[in-house]
């Protein structure tokens, strides 16, 4: 399948440039509308990511990122329109389709259990209580794509920030996804930690290998990795363009309105 | 005494067989399940669900339940107060802890007002014994009915292990990962709310938490992974039990509460071997 005709998807930025309607769409949300208990969180949203196209979701808190997020992978029905991956629902997706990388969770260090079990149970869709080798060597080569193979057997207890998030980010790519999600992956991490894991993914967004929608607050991860950019405030797509049009206008806060601006700090 | 005779001596009693075998049983289910409500949080769940039995067992006698046969009013009641639990877990706006305090005082509270309108010729009914437990008072029945519990419980837990552990890790992550979260946590809910009824009626009301949760704590504190750490809580439960009862024999002391101390000497043996990190 191919990619929705340019400039079909809703809202602002008709001077902004859109994907070539010629490459497969890997992610298109359509007229996305969220409503929680008659708050309406997100307000028709239309974008769509084509294939290989790193895309960085932008906005202030409260824009609906994350809520935008959710919908994409199943865990939140739009009130109206609709998510789709690969032209199916994403509800329908089978799972491993999406890998998603989660804001950093502290709570996983409280669970007994070594890397290789997080990154199993991603690939079985069950905790495992036995490893075996074949498994075992995927959990390693998920690894070692994120640099990480002396990580396989450490307790989940001993992973630094960084750590953890590189080994999160194996976990999603251990079943060969067709789209990336990162949620804020770098908040929370150490000066160190974050510039290894931007490295990654800005070596993830030269491989084209896959689709990524990454959400972040940070300009740095936004210029590094960002080749599309979509903008959000108060639930509606404000700007959905390339980088040099959206920051070369001063910056992307500069987007939005005062609000955002101040909304929209660079973690560096 | 000879020490041989003196170890042989509690088996030579039926009763203290039968004890010994329901709360061996009784002290794995809990320690199973304690693995999970411990992990995520819900320590108090027990004391709670215990406390809603109160109710259950209080509404059976006020319509004329034997209290041979209060178990089979309770355990509904209780499911009932579990899923109710569980429904305000998932919403997420109050944390577990309030809507088990919540539900398990309203629970207890009613069990109460129930025990006071029973008519006045009704059979009397030892409510020390409901609060306290009386483990060596497990009839042949009652361990029929532990026995076929902890085959339920425990089949159900081992089928569904890996998705109830993904579960605990990170709902999140288990739903994304094809884990129908949903279901799961009723049915761990209903699971506990089904073993601490069957537990209530051995080790009672006021100490069936701990059953649940020292041998969960202890074994945290030892194991390397999820499934160790449930091994190591099921051994630690059952051999407290056993040592619990063995002692309360010798001792002639209340067996409920010789095992609770006895699992908390474990603790305490266990504290110094933690693993750090």
């Amino acid at each position: 399948m191919t990619g929705p005709a340019p400039g079909a998807p809703g809202a602002a930025g008709a001077a902004f440039t859109r994907p070539d309607p010629s490459r497969e769409a890997v992610l298109e949300a359509r007229g996305v509308t969220v409503e929680f208990d008659g708050r309406r969180v997100l307000d028709d949203v239309s974008f769509w990511v084509p294939k290989g196209e790193f895309v960085c979701l932008c906005g202030p808190n409260g824009a609906g990122k994350s809520t935008f997020l959710k919908a994409a992978l199943g865990l939140v029905s739009p009130t109206r329109g609709s998510v789709l991956v690969l032209g199916a629902a994403t509800h329908k997706a089978p799972a491993g389709r999406v890998g998603y990388v989660p804001q950093r969770k502290a709570d996983a260090a409280r669970f007994p259990a070594a890397v290789v079990d997080l990154i199993v149970a991603n690939l079985r869709g069950s905790w495992p209580l036995h490893v075996g080798a074949r498994d075992r060597q995927r959990a390693r080569d998920a690894l070692a794509r994120v640099h990480g193979e002396h990580l396989l057997d450490r307790p989940l207890s001993r992973l630094s920030g960084g750590e953890a998030q590189r080994v999160f980010l194996a976990r999603a790519l251990v079943t060969e996804p067709v789209l990336l999600i990162l949620d804020e992956p770098t908040a929370g991490v150490d000066a160190s930690g974050r510039a290894e894991f931007l490295d990654l993914l800005a070596a993830l967004a030269a491989s084209d290998e896959l689709a990524a929608v990454l959400v972040t607050h940070n300009l740095a991860a936004v210029a590094r990795c960002a080749e599309r950019i979509v903008y959000l405030d108060a639930g509606r797509l404000v700007a959905w363009g390339l980088p040099g049009e959206l920051l070369g206008r001063g910056s992307l806060s500069a987007l939005a309105h005062a609000p955002s601006a101040r909304a929209m700090p660079d973690e560096e | 005494m000879n020490p041989i005779a003196w170890l042989a001596e509690p088996f030579a009693h039926p009763f203290l067989v039968r004890a010994m075998a329901a709360g061996a049983l009784v002290a794995a289910l809990c320690a199973t399940l304690g693995v999970f409500v411990v992990q995520r949080g819900l320590s108090y769940i027990g004391d709670g669900l215990a406390h809603a039995t109160f109710g259950g067992i209080a509404l059976g006698l006020l319509v004329g339940v034997s209290t041979e046969n209060m178990i089979w009013a309770a355990l509904p009641f209780t499911v009932l107060v579990a899923f109710g639990i569980t429904k305000v877990l998932r919403r997420g706006t109050l944390g577990g802890d309030v809507a088990t305090g919540v539900l398990s005082s309203a629970s207890f509270a009613l069990g109460v007002i129930l025990m006071g309108l029973r008519p006045a010729d009704a059979p009397p009914v030892n409510v020390e014994t409901v609060l306290f437990g009386s483990l060596l008072a497990v009839s042949p029945q009652d361990l029929w009915v532990v026995g076929a519990v902890a085959a339920v419980a425990g089949g159900l837990v081992i089928a569904n292990w890996g998705r109830l552990a993904y579960l605990t890790f990170d709902p999140e992550l288990a739903a994304l990962s094809g884990v129908n979260v949903r279901v799961f946590d009723y049915l761990l809910l209903s699971l506990t709310a089904a073993v601490i009824v069957v537990a209530v009626k051995t080790v009672g009301v006021a100490l069936v938490s701990s059953f649940m949760i020292i041998p969960a704590a202890a074994a945290r504190m030892l194991g390397s992974s999820f499934g160790r750490v449930a091994l190591i809580a099921i051994v630690l439960g059952v051999v407290g039990s056993q040592i619990g009862l063995f002692l309360s024999y010798h001792l002639n002391v209340a067996s409920g509460a010789t095992i609770i101390l006895t699992l908390g000497a474990l603790f305490g043996a266990a504290w110094p071997l933690r693993r750090r990190g």
